[in-house]
């Protein structure tokens, strides 16, 4: 620990800085041949609670030569006393300043904390731009969700790590070995990185751009460059490396419990969700690997809750089994067992018998449209039948409250449709008084919702987001309309979602806007006391760039996009297709039910519903 | 076997990072620990079963300690040696398990701790006499508790052991009374110091590390 002690004793939660846990991995620094740092553009206690940085770090780690430690912005009170006194950002297992090390892998999650990765290289005293670093600096290295669309924060990485990186963060850091060896040339690194599947070397391809700011073409700068950028993915998801040991924080974290992921992917084909398809195909885990690696998590943490984790944990083909089995032993071990998001036709009295944090945690469900047209459009196949079920099965059960979550702003959302959020709400509220058994309390419906942001690789690419005026009418026409004091509204902020859209969808010309906001002090954007929408407008005009192009105009179906050189398996004839079909108002049916050749059947994968796969 | 839980109380360190965390979070570490140690605890019955860990005396956060002391139950007999061993096995570094044992005395006994307190200042030798002579007199301090803040003089409670310069830094080991009415935190006598003789540099600049626990005669050691 190198930070000093009057520092620490000034600062808000001092445990985010000092290291020191139980569970970390130390090792003798001259004694290994690769220094390696995850960095997590947000707080500690949002970067301890990531699944995947939990699994790479064990990786890393679990080669003798190789030292993975931890990094994460500093909140704004460390991050002033830093300044004042020159302290450059360091890694928590060692103390030492990130400068020194080898490579800095990002993890990037979501387009918020984009400034502050650049904020997180100033304060480790790395020149921001990839071509400003020579090899006396660390590679930087990128990964996470984000990088499906890099393009807006392209310059300030060496290298993306493009999907799922269990398998390719140990050949890019083998690949540092071998070059370290023969003495090391970064321009010679990144060649031969690019070569790997699965890395994108932003460096490597130069746009070309069409008179109104499109793209006109995006090709790769060396013949033995690959064109386009192949998602890679763990093939056999029982066999993928899984943490024996976790680093525990002295202080709560976002996701304070065990985590066990039981699948990849999601059946799903929601239009508007990119998680559903960037993760396809499905790849599950066998029950009894799942029950064993729980077991091994529990001695190794001694945490006392246990969640299982997948995008839509209902959807397990073998739930019962796992849960009945967990369950066994879980209660005597003293450790609660969670499920997160629910679906509602997974929502049974047996269920909320079964397991207790069912029982007694909020009950949410996301039907996210309020009529049953716009659901058809987003494929969203949850009924208003089912929800009125699993509301009453709730009530029955003693619950009172209610959460639901929904988008607005969707691609043909009409007032109507707005009308259906207040109407299905109002529906809830009638169901429990229709509950002969119901609790003697009264009732609660809490109504969320997210602005609808069009991201890339979903059916809905190249839809425009509603403009900023349309999308707080909309949010006032619902306030407006919620008369009964049982129904709580609340909304995203409409300012936020427009800064996320831009970047979600955004090219390399939005990196200069990035560096303007950076340099106007902008940070932290994905937390409110921080976010200043005025500054990021200043910030796009300095760079020249207009926010409407990314967030409010709808790409054309012929267009170029940003993303296009990145393949993820499903192929942009299958989001074309599933477009139309949202226009048509046409459901898709579920993967189970039925392939709909969107191509990622091509990639492989153990245990999955994909026909035809490539073994 | 056991008749019923034995109660069995841990003497522990806290130091390094440890001195940083909070009463709170202490006690989710030594929870955490307990469950890895797969040591036979006693746990509370009903729907959110807890170990009923109670400690002595809190630390303020950035204080180290060599004594603390820390009570829990067992249901099946094990030698101390055995429960420290296992302890310090699933601890993280800081959290150091030193003694344990069946206990006869209650925390409310403790009555006096000593403390090294140690301040980074320039020329640390030339204080040496001056802060001697200071704390010879009355000691004024502006004590705030959760009525309000008062002024008083606390030089009964406070019995000063050394003042040496060591290594280039004013060394004070001071004995405190730590009973509930007149409990004298460190920090006081720093901030005394601090207004009396204007320390220079930084208020921080100072560590400060219990060493030492006693009953209410200020002689005894606690146990
Ligand atoms: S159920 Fe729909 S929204 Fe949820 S992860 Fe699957 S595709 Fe996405
Ligand atoms: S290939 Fe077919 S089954 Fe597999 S993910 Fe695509 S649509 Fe679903």
């Amino acid at each position: 620990m190198k930070i000093p002690e009057r520092i620490l004793k000034k600062v808000e939660k001092p445990a985010r800085y000092t290291g020191g846990e139980w569970g970390q991995v130390i090792k003798d620094k001259n004694a290994v041949d690769v220094r390696f740092a995850f960095c997590f553009p947000d707080t500690y206690e949002i970067g301890m609670s990531n699944l995947g940085l939990r699994i790479l770090y064990h990786v890393l780690n679990s080669h003798e030569d190789t030292w993975a430690e931890r990094a994460y912005a500093p909140w704004v009170d460390m991050e002033a006393c830093m300044r004042e006194e020159n302290i450059p950002l360091w890694a928590h297992e060692s103390g030492d300043p990130l400068k020194e090390f080898d490579i800095l892998g990002f993890s990037v999650q979501y387009e918020l904390c984009y400034t502050n990765v650049l904020n997180m290289l100033e304060l480790a005293g790395i020149p921001l731009l990839s071509k400003d670093r020579d090899e006396s600096f660390p590679v930087i290295m990128a990964g996470g969700p984000c990088t499906y669309n890099i393009e807006p924060i392209a310059d300030y990485f060496d290298l993306c790590m493009i999907g799922e990186g269990e398998e390719v963060i140990e050949e890019l850091v083998e690949l540092y070995k071998e070059h370290k060896k023969k003495g090391f040339r970064k321009q010679a690194y990144l060649r031969d990185a690019a070569k790997i599947e699965g890395v994108y070397v932003p460096a490597f391809y130069e746009p070309t751009y069409n008179g109104d700011g499109t793209l006109a073409s995006f090709r790769p700068i060396y013949d033995d460059v690959p064109v386009k950028i192949n998602k890679r993915i763990v093939k056999d998801l029982n066999k993928s490396p899984f943490p024996t040991k976790l680093v525990l924080p002295f202080i709560q974290i976002v996701q304070d419990k065990i985590t066990l992921e039981v699948y990849r992917g999601c059946i799903r084909g929601c239009r508007f969700c990119q998680a559903g398809m960037v993760w396809r195909p499905v790849r599950e885990k066998t029950t009894d690997v799942l029950c064993e690696q729980a077991k091994v998590l529990a001695d190794a943490t001694g945490y006392d809750e246990m969640t299982l984790s997948s995008l839509s944990i209902s959807d397990y083909s073998c739930i019962d089994k796992l849960t009945d089995e967990l369950l066994q032993w879980t209660d005597e071990r003293k450790i609660s067992l969670s499920l997160p998001s629910l679906r509602v036709d997974s929502f049974t009295k047996e269920l909320m018998e079964k397991i207790s944090t069912v029982r007694t945690g909020s009950l949410t469900f996301a039907p996210e449209a309020g009529t049953q047209r716009l659901r058809d459009v987003i494929n969203k196949n949850v009924r208003k039948e089912d929800l009125l079920r699993a509301c009453r099965v709730a009530f029955e059960g003693g619950k009172t409250q209610v959460k639901l979550y929904f988008m607005q702003g969707l691609p043909t959302e009409t007032y109507e449709d707005l009308d259906g959020i207040k109407e299905l709400a109002e529906s809830v509220i009638d169901e429990f008084y229709h509950t002969p058994n119901r609790p003697k309390k009264a009732p609660g419906v809490t109504l969320s919702t997210a602005c609808f942001i069009p991201k890339p690789f979903t059916p809905f690419q190249w839809e425009a987001q509603c403009d900023m005026d349309e999308l707080l009418a909309r949010q006032k026409y619902l306030d407006g309309k919620i008369k009964d004091r049982k129904i709580k509204y609340n909304y995203h902020d409409a300012k936020v979602s427009r800064i996320e859209a831009v970047f979600a969808r955004g090219d390399r010309k939005l990196n200069a806007a990035l560096m303007e906001a950076h340099k106007r002090g902008l940070r932290f954007d994905g937390w409110d006391e921080h976010f200043n929408y005025e500054e990021w407008l200043k910030a796009f005009e300095a760079a020249g760039v207009d926010p409407s192009f990314y967030a409010n105009r709808a790409f054309g179906e012929d267009e170029l996009l940003p993303w296009d050189h990145i393949d993820i398996g499903v192929t942009k004839e299958f989001f074309l297709r599933e477009r139309h079909r949202a226009y048509a108002e046409t459901t898709t049916k579920n993967c189970r039910e039925t392939c709909n050749g969107c191509g990622a059947n091509r990639l492989g994968g153990e245990r999955s519903c994909c026909p035809g796969l490539k073994k | 076997m056991l008749s019923g839980p034995q109660k069995i109380r841990v003497k522990f360190s806290k130091t390094g990072s440890l001195k940083f965390i909070s009463h709170l979070d202490l006690n989710r570490t030594v929870k955490s620990a307990f469950l890895r140690s797969k040591l036979p605890i006693w746990y509370t019955k009903g729907f959110n079963p807890h170990p009923k860990t109670v400690f002595s005396v809190p630390l303020s956060v950035g204080t180290a300690s060599l004594c603390e002391f820390m009570d829990f139950k067992i249901t099946e007999a094990v030698p101390g040696e055995v429960i420290c061993a296992t302890l310090n096995s699933v601890f993280p570094d800081g959290l150091r398990a030193i003694e344990a044992y069946e206990p006869t005395s209650k925390f409310h006994d403790i009555g006096w701790a000593d403390y090294e307190i140690r301040l980074e200042i320039a020329n640390a030798e030339t204080y040496v006499e001056r802060v001697k002579s200071a704390l010879n007199e009355p000691i004024v301090i502006e004590k705030t508790t959760k009525i309000g803040t008062r002024t008083l003089d606390v030089s009964p409670f406070v019995k000063v052991l050394s003042v040496t310069e060591e290594n280039g830094e004013l060394a004070l080991r001071v004995k405190l009374c730590c009973d509930d009415a007149n409990f004298v935190n460190p920090k006081y006598v720093i901030e005394f110091l601090t207004g009396k003789l204007g320390v220079p540099g930084e208020r921080d600049d100072y560590s400060v590390c219990r060493t030492a626990v006693y009953r209410e005669d200020g002689v005894t050691p606690f146990k």
